[in-house]
């Protein structure tokens, strides 16, 4: 730390900081364009400009690129600086037309604010401004309207430093300097949006907000991404009851302010005409509109039956990762106590085992690829499935210099980053292990890297079609690293907090394993044996055993990898309940569906992948009379004559907290007024039920059947996909590339394939990457139209008929 | 008055001096086959004592530039050709007439900075200099004076040529490194990104002027002393000096210090064109505040007393005006010149020098208004902050702040015929309100 | 005390009473006999709004709800949305697509007047605004946006009791907040004028000099 003073008083700084950000830690705000504290200064707009006393005088210093020294004076108010600042404030706005009237960035603009503030009354220009073609679309999500710029480069430097992808840059120069993209080659960043969120002014404007509102008649609330796992903090405006835009927030912990174009214009589905707004019946062929009496009566009257007729083992939940911990506290005290069942399971045949995701959370952090010397990364292509992590990563590979070490069947978007890109067939993934840890061969510089700490370890499955065990091994060697933190991943939205609240076969909540001799309070009179996982649940499904299905938030028709596994499941039930927003390929099988109310409709808690629980706020009310799933489901348990008591979500939270193990002490009230950027459970003091035993709890896929053909298959997610939310959202719903079929250029001259392939009989577009491993076809999974290719490991391909 | 060091060669072979059979029998190489089996702290310490300061415009000590070089390696040198500012044309002379002049300083400078990769940036619009230069640096390759093992011993130096694209702020050291780089002609900020810490590449880099690097093999060869005695006992050595305008003989002129502005226009120069009087002349390129006769004919051209009367010798460009001369259009192209070549980085450099321009177009137009010269001179300080000499400089490089010497300049000395200019036309019109 | 005196005293106090009276009896009529006649109204008198077209027949309204964050009873809704490109309902990017104001909120003070950028919204003479239903006092577009040839809509077009010589005054009070903010500019506006209404002289008590200051 040193002592600077600023406008004549003293304060303690760290050393090395920037002015610009020490003064503004320290409570002095000055004025600024293009700095931003995640990015490198450049000093281009000058407005930040103030008067620094040094042996050769008082200078005028850009404090953006003045690093602080002891002892330093600082003025930022003198009438120099004012000077200076009403100066370049004239400048800026000489050509800047002022149309802020129609601008989506009026009211909330910084060079409005700041020409109130420090700016000239007038501009003296009377010559003609500098004009160009008004917005012109750069990307289908963001417009560009060159007029307004002022050539700060946060968009030329968030791409180029943040994203990776540096789609949009400058120029020209002098006057006639524009910000632009390259001819041909639109906007296409997974990131977009980020740039539009930190434009100082309206240049880069999001297509999705265009003239929906101005910011005063916005209310606001701060809330969690419900679109990703990594518990990206976003502030969602409402106006007139409507979503109308998602901002990133500066969370420290997690997403450093910036969301990826899914998560940030992905909110759309909430105020679909297609939502869920009345219970359904089943009549014919259809549905038709029943009171929620009516729904209700009959669910818990077919439950009952069903469990009377064949006990309550035959009744299995699939789902829960969409909703609240609240929500899933409320559906595993249903299924466990209520019904009695140890059947449920919140992931959809993707996940990890619960046991690696449960005794895990809490012991990584996302922060740690901070001071990571070494970071490996054995999952999913992050920048599909996790783009904020992603950005994470990338920061810690590019910024903060740390080695970076990718394993995938194929190149990942951190390729260009990564020290070490390792790829493999899929299916070898445990020799490929076995080989790291011996350090033989090519991979000895790998194994090398990997003995620098910190190290942080991302682990998951690759693809769909991978053999889960894979990650639980990656996971037992990742641990014994060097200063290892490991961080599983998985995709879908709050399956961290749905499994921690015992919406798993083999966990009780706050992290404790099921069938095990210890007493759980309050849950005495449930069912605490392990019961079936997803799949295991279908295949009973299918076989007969289970006879009632509630989903609640699931789709398996299309989110479970095997499609025609679940629609034999599906097929062969007597009743399907389900809880939903809209109307599924799934739920539209259901005998009874009830409408469920969505994020940004109801309050409650979250969880993130590294065991952080955040609050999710309310800001609009839900369509018609949909409800809250922990509601649904307190009423059914009343309506089977087996209450659960639950008087509100914030009554369960309390619930939570106090049954939960891991989950001790963590209450809204603390969410909401101590700890803003959530907190990671267990808290300290609370010791974590659950330890880490490797074991493999899920089955690989296609062990059921033979390896079918000759190609290992491997199915990716990307990351817009066929997806209920996604495909409900206006803005991002065309944003899928639509099924293909990735061969190695050389497996695709050996057979012969040019333009198209057959896998397993279904015609697919094919691409060619030299970077995927041979003997291997990448098909991405769940793409609209795309096959269904999850129930096995392994595939035939062909050249496809015609060019 | 005229002497000659540097121009010896080609003016006693005008034909053939830029060869290198003319180069080697006129002595040439000698002077860079002694310096590589000296040390680098005694080459700097040769090149520190010769005194020759930099030619590129700031006059900064070559030799103390050196002796900052960072100890990290690899080292770059970068030879700075990139010579665009109005009437400067001294080193397209030397490029195109004795290249192996300068190829010979750059195997001197490179083994005195233990670089092994020298790069030549020469302008985009000098394809005969760059030719001439290619076609030197081939023929040193080919006599063993570059490449492995240069004059047979183990030092390793490779020469680079590059033609710029035509941004005159490539000629910023900064920006021609980037330009080099590949990236936008962008000068970097400073700190942290002095070249000779952090330069091409990110490594230490000496940037040096091509002329600069051409008095190298005169310093080596005849010796420090000689070069001492040529001229002023400061700005030691002599200059090319580029004499354009309404003089009887423009061109380039070696010349030494310590003569006056008058024996250099009315002598060296022969005096202005058709017998007309003096009226303002610019010292030392287009950034730099003009002089006028009544004040500053009869000073010595030295960079000290340049400097104390509020302008500078930069690269040695004199551009004359004559009594016909309109000030208000002279200063208003030398202003376009710079609002066309900004970068586009700074806002004051970007939008304050359009600005200036369009103001003075409009007052020499006719659409002058009584508050025009106060506006010209408040938005020059809004560019270059209290209007001082050296500028302080608030942009990232001196473009900016250099870009306002020539309205300053109109301001201080034209004032009258600026205000000629505004009451011989109609007010503008502002949104159809006459005002 | 005698008779006479008491009589004096109440013919002296009745007098006093009646003086008043008596008073104004000599004095002109000041009410009229509304509806069958109309009061002349004070040049800037606040009724009810009109959004005002371009002489081109383009609505000058863009959306910007500027309108609606000032106003202080919070009665007009505003929806912009973007201008069809062959067929544009304002000049520029953004058009109003949504434009409500409910009557029976407004207080009329003419913020949003004050507020408007583009002098869409303007305050006419109009007051007569009764209505039998509260979904009525809602103005929509529809009553709110003035013919092409600039007059104004009225609630009752049938009604003989409207006044429809008043309405060409209706953007009467739009001069005195014209973006030059001086009464030197009438006749030079910075806008288009509004159809149908045209330039008017200075109002009266408004000087005609020469602005004074450096710049104008």
């Amino acid at each position: 730390m040193v002592t600077i003073t600023i406008d004549g008083t003293e304060v303690q700084v760290p050393a090395g900081e920037l002015l610009i950000k020490a003064a503004e830690d320290s409570g002095t705000y000055i004025p600024r364009f293009c700095w931003h504290r995640r990015m490198n200064p450049v000093g281009m707009c000058r407005m930040c400009l103030v008067e620094v006393e040094g042996p050769r005088g008082i200078m005028l210093t850009p404090s953006c690129t003045m690093p602080v020294n002891d002892g330093m004076v600082v003025h930022t108010k003198s009438p120099t600086v004012e000077k200076a600042q009403e100066g370049v404030l004239e400048f800026l706005l000489l050509n800047h037309p002022l149309d802020c009237p129609v601008c989506d960035k009026g009211g909330e603009c910084p060079l409005q604010d700041q020409t109130l503030s420090h700016g000239p009354g007038e501009s003296r220009m009377v010559e003609e401004k500098r004009h160009y073609e008004k917005p012109i679309p750069i990307s289908d999500l963001v417009l560009l309207d060159r007029e307004r710029c002022i050539l700060c480069a946060r968009c030329v430097r968030f791409s180029e430093e943040i994203s990776g992808d540096p789609l949009i840059e400058f120029m020209d120069r002098g006057n006639a300097a524009e910000v632009n993209t390259f001819p041909d080659e639109p906007f296409a960043s997974y990131f977009s949006g980020n740039t539009v969120q930190i434009c100082p002014v309206g240049a880069l404007t999001a297509s999705a907000y265009r003239f929906r509102a101005r910011p005063w008649d916005l209310r606001e609330v701060a809330s969690v991404n419900p679109l990703t796992t990594t518990g990206d903090g976003v502030t969602v405006q409402a106006s007139q009851n409507e979503v109308l835009r998602f901002l990133g927030v500066d969370n420290d912990a997690t997403n450093h302010g910036w969301l990826d174009d899914r998560s940030r214009f992905g909110f759309e589905w909430i105020a679909s005409p297609d939502r869920l707004a009345t219970p359904l019946a089943k009549s014919g062929d259809g549905h038709t509109e029943v009171s929620w009496g009516e729904a209700l009566g009959a669910a818990a009257e077919n439950l009952s039956a069903v469990i009377e007729a064949h006990g309550p083992g035959a009744v299995a939940a699939i789902g829960g990762a969409r909703g609240t911990n609240e929500d899933a506290y409320a559906l595993a005290s249903f299924m466990r106590s209520s019904v009695g069942s140890p059947n449920l399971d919140a992931r959809l045949d993707d996940g990890l085992g619960t046991h690696l995701l449960s005794s895990l959370a809490g012991k990584g952090e996302i922060g740690d690829l901070e001071t990571a010397r070494t970071v490996l990364v054995w999952a999913a292509d992050l920048k599909e499935e996790h783009p904020v992590l992603y950005l994470r990563v990338r920061r810690a590979a590019q910024e903060l210099g740390a080695t970076l070490i990718t394993v995938h069947p194929t190149a990942t978007g951190l390729a260009d980053r990564a020290t070490h890109t390792v790829t493999y067939r899929p299916g070898e993934g445990h020799d490929l292990l076995d080989r790291l840890r011996a350090g033989s061969g090519d991979l000895a510089d790998v194994r090398a890297a990997l003995d620098e700490g910190p190290v942080v370890a991302i682990v998951g499955r690759t693809g769909l079609a991978e053999d889960p065990a894979l990650a639980e091994a990656v996971t037992a060697f990742a641990r014994d690293l060097p200063q290892a933190s490991v961080l599983p991943v998985v995709r879908r939205a709050n399956t961290y907090g749905a499994i921690d609240m015992g919406v798993a076969p083999d966990l009780l909540p706050g992290r404790v394993a099921a069938g095990g001799d210890a007493g759980h309070t309050g849950w005495e009179k449930a069912d605490t044996s392990v019961g079936l996982d997803t799949r295991g649940i279908l295949e009973a499904a299918a076989d007969g055993r289970v006879k009632a299905l509630l989903l609640v938030g699931a789709d398996p028709l299309r989110d479970v990898p095997d499609a025609d596994l679940a629609a034999r499941a599906l097929d062969a039930v007597d009743v399907v309940i389900s809880i939903d927003c809209f109307l599924t390929d799934s739920t539209a099988k259901a005998d009874i569906v009830l409408p469920a109310l969505g994020f940004t409709e109801k309050e409650g808690t979250v969880t993130n992948l590294e065991g952080r629980v955040m609050k999710v706020n309310r800001i609009v009310s839900g369509p018609g009379q949909a409800r809250a799933d922990w509601s649904i489901i307190d009423d059914l348990a009343a309506r089977m004559g087996r209450p659960l008591g639950f008087e509100s979500a914030e009554a369960i939270s309390l619930a939570i907290a106090e049954h939960a193990p891991a989950y001790g002490g963590i209450t809204w009230f603390l969410l909401d007024w101590k700890e803003r950027d959530g907190v990671v459970a267990p808290r300290d003091g609370v010791e974590q039920p659950l330890q880490y035993i490797p074991t493999t709890s899920l089955r690989a896929v296609g062990s059921g059947g033979a390896k079918r053909g000759g190609f290992a298959l491997h199915l990716g997610r990307l990351l817009y996909d066929d997806a209920v939310l996604t495909r409900q959202g206006a803005s991002i719903a065309d944003l899928a590339p639509g099924a293909y079929a990735v061969l190695n250029p050389t497996d695709a001259d050996r057979i012969g394939a040019n333009g198209h392939v057959e896998v397993d009989g279904h015609r697919l577009p094919l691409r060619r990457d030299a970077s995927l491993a041979e003997g291997t076809v990448a098909v991405p999974f769940n793409q609209p139209d795309g096959p269904p290719l999850g129930g096995s490991s392994h595939v035939d391909v062909a050249p496809g008929a015609g060019a | 008055m005229i002497v000659e060091a540097l121009t010896r060669r080609m003016n006693a072979h005008p034909t053939d001096s830029h060869t290198m059979e003319r180069y080697l029998e006129t002595g040439g190489y000698e002077a860079a086959r002694g310096a590589i089996t000296k040390t680098r702290d005694e080459l700097v310490e040769t090149v520190k004592e010769s005194g020759v300061i930099g030619r590129g415009g700031a006059g900064f000590p070559a030799g103390l530039k050196w002796s900052f070089l960072a100890p990290a390696r690899p080292a770059y040198l970068v030879v700075n050709g990139d010579e665009s500012e109005p009437g400067t044309f001294k080193d397209r002379q030397l490029l195109e007439r004795d290249p192996h002049a300068m190829v010979e300083g750059i195997i001197i400078a490179a083994v005195a900075n233990e670089v092994h990769h020298a790069f030549v940036y020469i302008r985009g619009e000098y394809p005969k200099p760059a030719r001439r230069v290619q076609q030197a640096v081939a023929d040193a390759y080919a006599k063993g004076f570059l490449g492995k093992g240069i004059f047979g011993g183990d030092y390793d130096l490779d020469v680079t040529v590059h033609l710029g694209a035509g941004a005159y702020i490539c000629g910023e050291e900064t920006a021609l490194l980037n330009s080099l780089e590949g990236r936008r002609g962008e000068p970097r900020l400073k700190p942290p990104y002095f070249p000779a810490a952090k330069g091409l590449y990110m490594a230490p880099t000496i940037v040096n002027n091509v002329e600069t690097i051409s008095n190298l093999p005169y310093i080596f060869g005849e010796g420090v002393d000689w070069y001492k005695g040529l001229g002023h006992e400061v700005d030691t050595g002599t200059f090319l000096m580029s004499i354009s305008g309404h003089v009887n003989k423009p061109g380039n002129y070696e010349v030494v210090h310590g003569i006056t502005w008058r024996e250099l226009i009315y002598g060296v120069a022969g005096g202005i064109r058709d017998g007309k009087e003096l009226k303002a002349w610019v010292p030392g390129g287009a950034s730099a505040p003009w002089f006028v006769p009544e004040e500053h004919l009869d000073l010595p051209i030295t960079k000290d007393e340049t400097g104390k009367q509020g302008s500078m010798l930069g690269s040695g460009a004199v551009i004359v005006m004559d009594e016909d001369t309109d000030m208000v259009a002279a200063a208003e192209r030398l202003v376009r010149f710079f609002a066309e070549e900004s970068c586009g980085q700074c806002t004051p450099c970007r939008e304050g020098t359009t600005w200036l321009d369009l103001i003075l177009q409009r007052v020499l137009h006719g659409g002058g208004r009584e508050q025009d010269i106060d506006l010209l001179m408040d938005v020059s300080d809004n560019i270059s902050v209290g209007l001082g000499w050296p500028p302080k400089q608030t942009t990232i490089c001196p473009l900016g702040p250099s870009a306002v010497s020539a309205t300053l300049s109109l301001v201080k000395h034209f004032r009258h015929e600026v205000e000629e200019h505004i009451g011989r036309g109609t007010p503008v019109t502002i949104s159809g309100v006459s005002s | 005390m005698s008779e006479q005196q008491d009589l004096f005293t109440a013919v002296a106090n009745m007098w006093k009473g009646f003086r008043v009276t008596f008073r104004q009896m000599r004095k002109p009529r000041v009410t009229t006999q509304y509806p069958k006649e109309f009061r002349e109204k004070p040049q800037r008198f606040h009724g009810r709004h009109v959004l005002n077209r371009y002489d081109d027949g383009m609505e000058k309204c863009i959306g910007c709800e500027l309108c609606a964050g000032v106003c202080p009873a919070k009665c007009i809704y505003v929806r912009g949305a973007d201008n069809p490109i062959d067929d544009p309902v304002s000049p520029g990017e953004r058009y109003g697509y949504v434009y409500e104001i409910n009557m029976l909120r407004c207080i009329f003070c003419a913020l949003c007047v004050e507020a408007c950028p583009t002098e869409a919204i303007t305050m006419t003479h109009l007051f007569e605004m009764s209505t039998t239903n509260r979904q009525d006092a809602i103005y929509t577009k529809d009553e709110l946006l003035v013919q092409p040839d600039g007059t104004p809509n009225h609630m009752f077009d049938e009604d003989h009791l409207a006044d429809f010589g008043e309405l060409a005054a209706a953007d009467g009070w739009m001069r005195a907040t014209s973006p030059q903010g001086r009464a030197d500019f009438s006749g030079v506006p910075g806008w288009t004028p509004s159809a149908g209404v045209g330039l008017r002289p200075a109002e009266q008590g408004q000087s005609g000099t020469e602005p004074e200051g450096e710049d104008a």
